[in-house]
């Protein structure tokens, strides 16, 4: 990354790692757990949307990419085990 | 020693048999639970004789013979399926012919009865994926709405335990190489996750098996430190079992021990609670929120209440900590029991917290090797215990979020069932409650079959209809919930990982087959018509 240790991370990062959050979630077999990724993204940069501080942004962008790690690996230890059967809430379309 | 299923349930002491007071101050003193374990109501199918759940065994096929009377055993008739009558040079093949019969007999055996085809494979999942367990077949996994139960694996706790079952896989208490050394600071690190969520110092922190055992070493070990001066406890009538198994334990051994009732709304009375302490009271535990209907008992009250009388106070948090703000010093808790489980974690692993100022003493119930301090001997669980730390974290992080949005879908879960169907009864209180357990009553309803009809949506019920005693909920029992209301309780538990569509689709189903078993309900026929069912004069016929 362009963005040294500390330095607030620019736009297009941002919405980089907010694509990447995304695109993962939606890699999960589990649907509660996909769903709360989604959410969970969406409300955490909305949150922290109004941050000013640089050091805070930082922070916070450090602490988003940790989670984009945590999600990758576990969306691939999710995919191995998925159950044959989905949830009820996938297959009925009523 | 009389056997409790000898004595016929006719002779059998019942509280409701007493007059109104002694019926008061016979439960005050008698645990509300029946003894476990529990033996199961209906006996077990009985196994099938031999000849009809093996018949082609080779034991039958060729019985040894008995050494005394060696005719004694009548030969096996066997079935020769040769059209041909058979020369007596082939005789030789004849065995080798009637065994190959016997292996197409099976085509003509009699169907399997119940025990043997529950004992045979279950038939192959179909194309559509099909489930069936049970003789229940759904078209996919039920949506999940029993978070007091149990709480799925948050991703990330999944994320901070497997490198300790792939690499890190050493021993806590090892001293002398690096996998121990790295398993003790994993160890220590939870520790203080754990001790951070609930205000305390992490020395006071003990990793148990689970509630059950913190539940355990809290009131029994407690009460056997101290039975030379106490010989008292006080608890409530809507305990978790395995607080009043412990007190009905501590009375067999001679101890007495309070089962205070509570009010209407599930609140214990905190005046009666003052009034129940003597001098020799040990102990006083009142779980935090309750896990069947999820009221919140006064802890900060109660807590000040036993520092002035000088009282250990043990509270059963399991359902409580990472869910409502907890601090040990601003609640005066001298013992309070953590599950792992119910807060986005490992199954098999709790906490006990222990305050050190004024020093709580236990008499330990696992012997050992003198691992946590002596409190709880047996090698600590490193993937589980990191994995419990992880989501105590976790949930210090996520509980204001968690809240706004449980509370949000608590509130949708029941305008949407309460606007479309009238009798439906919150049990307990509504403004003390943690807003993720929602347990409604349906009048007019039966409960098994509300529950058959709710096989997409994991629930749990009020009462242990599911299970083999046919007894409405002790929890239940004690708010004072007549019997067919508690018959038809249900318990929706919401967690953080409930979405807005599960929560419509439970309430669209639970709505439909209410309305369902109402329609086909006499009862509700003559309620509409404005009988009132309480005052009928049943004809004799």
């Amino acid at each position: 990354m362009a963005s040294a240790v500390g330095s607030a991370p620019s736009r297009a990062e941002v919405l980089s790692l907010f694509r990447s959050l995304l695109r993962t979630a939606a890699k999960f077999p589990d649907y509660n757990i996909r769903e709360y990724t989604k959410r969970r993204t969406v409300d955490g940069f909305r949150q922290n949307r109004e941050l000013s501080d640089p050091v805070a942004v930082a922070a916070a962008f450090a602490g988003g990419k940790s989670q984009l790690e945590i999600a990758r690996r576990q969306a691939v230890v999710y995919s191995i085990y998925a159950p044959k059967a989905k949830s009820v809430m996938e297959i009925k379309a009523s | 020693m009389l056997l409790w299923r000898s004595v016929p349930s006719w002779a059998r002491l019942s509280a409701n048999a007493l007059a109104p007071t002694n019926q008061q101050q016979h439960r005050a003193t008698t645990c509300p639970v029946s003894p476990s374990p529990c033996w199961p109501a209906h006996p077990f199918p009985r196994a099938l004789p031999d000849r009809l759940a093996a018949p082609l065994s080779p034991r039958r096929l060729f019985p040894s013979p008995n050494p005394i009377y060696p005719r004694a055993n009548p030969p096996l008739r066997l079935l020769v399926l040769s059209p041909l009558p058979l020369p007596m040079a082939a005789a030789k093949h004849l065995a080798a012919r009637v065994l190959r019969a016997h292996l197409l007999l099976p085509a003509l055996r009699r169907p399997l009865s119940t025990a043997a085809a529950a004992a045979a494979e279950p038939p192959p999942a179909a194309a559509d994926d099909l489930v069936t367990m049970k003789g229940v077949r759904i078209s996919g996994r039920p949506l999940y709405l029993d978070m007091q139960a149990t709480t799925p694996v948050d991703p990330r706790v999944l994320d901070a335990m497997l490198p300790f079952y792939l690499s890190r896989y050493g021993n806590p208490h090892s001293r002398t190489h690096l996998y121990g050394w790295e398993s003790e600071a994993a160890v220590e690190a939870a520790r203080e996750q754990v001790a951070a969520i609930i205000g305390a110092n992490p020395k006071e922190v003990f990793f148990t098996s689970g509630a059950t055992e913190s539940n355990n070493v809290s009131v029994k070990g407690v009460m056997h430190f101290y039975r030379d001066k106490k010989r008292h406890v006080v608890t409530t009538q809507t305990e978790h079992k395995c607080v009043l198994d412990s007190c009905r334990h501590l009375q067999q051994e001679g101890f007495e021990v309070t089962y205070l009732p509570v009010r209407k709304d599930g609140l214990v009375d905190v005046d009666r609670l003052a009034d129940a302490i003597r001098p020799d009271t040990g102990l006083v535990s009142v779980m935090a929120v309750n896990n069947e209907i999820g009221v919140v008992q006064p802890i900060a009250e109660i807590g000040r209440i036993c520092k002035e009388k000088g009282v250990l106070f043990h509270t059963d948090a399991a359902q409580a900590v990472g869910k409502i703000p907890i601090d040990v010093d601003k609640m005066n808790i001298g013992l309070m029991s953590i599950s792992g489980h119910k807060i986005y974690g490992p199954k098999g692993v709790g906490a006990l917290y222990l305050r050190r100022r004024p020093r709580v003493r236990v008499e330990p119930q696992m012997s050992g090797g003198g691992q946590e301090r002596g409190v709880r001997s047996g090698t600590v669980p490193t993937p589980l215990v990191v994995g419990m730390g992880a989501a105590c974290e976790l949930a210090m992080k996520e509980m204001e979020y968690d809240t706004k949005r449980i509370t949000a879908l608590q509130e949708r879960l029941l305008n949407g069932v309460t606007a479309r169907l009238d009798g439906v009864v919150v049990n307990g209180s509504i403004e003390h409650r943690y807003s993720g357990n929602l347990n409604l009553s349906f009048a007019y309803v039966e409960g098994e079959s509300l529950l058959m009809g709710l096989k997409e949506v994991a629930v749990s019920s009020g009462s242990a209809c599911t299970s083999a005693s046919l007894e409405p909920s002790y929890v239940l029992r004690a708010l004072g919930v007549e019997e067919d209301m508690a018959h038809t309780s249900i318990r929706f538990g919401i967690g953080r990982f409930t979405t807005e569509a599960e929560i419509d689709r439970a309430v669209e189903l639970t709505v439909k087959q209410v309305e369902k078993l109402r329609e086909m309900s006499p009862l509700y026929e003559m309620v509409k018509e404005g009988i009132d069912i309480k005052n009928i004069q049943w004809a004799q016929h």
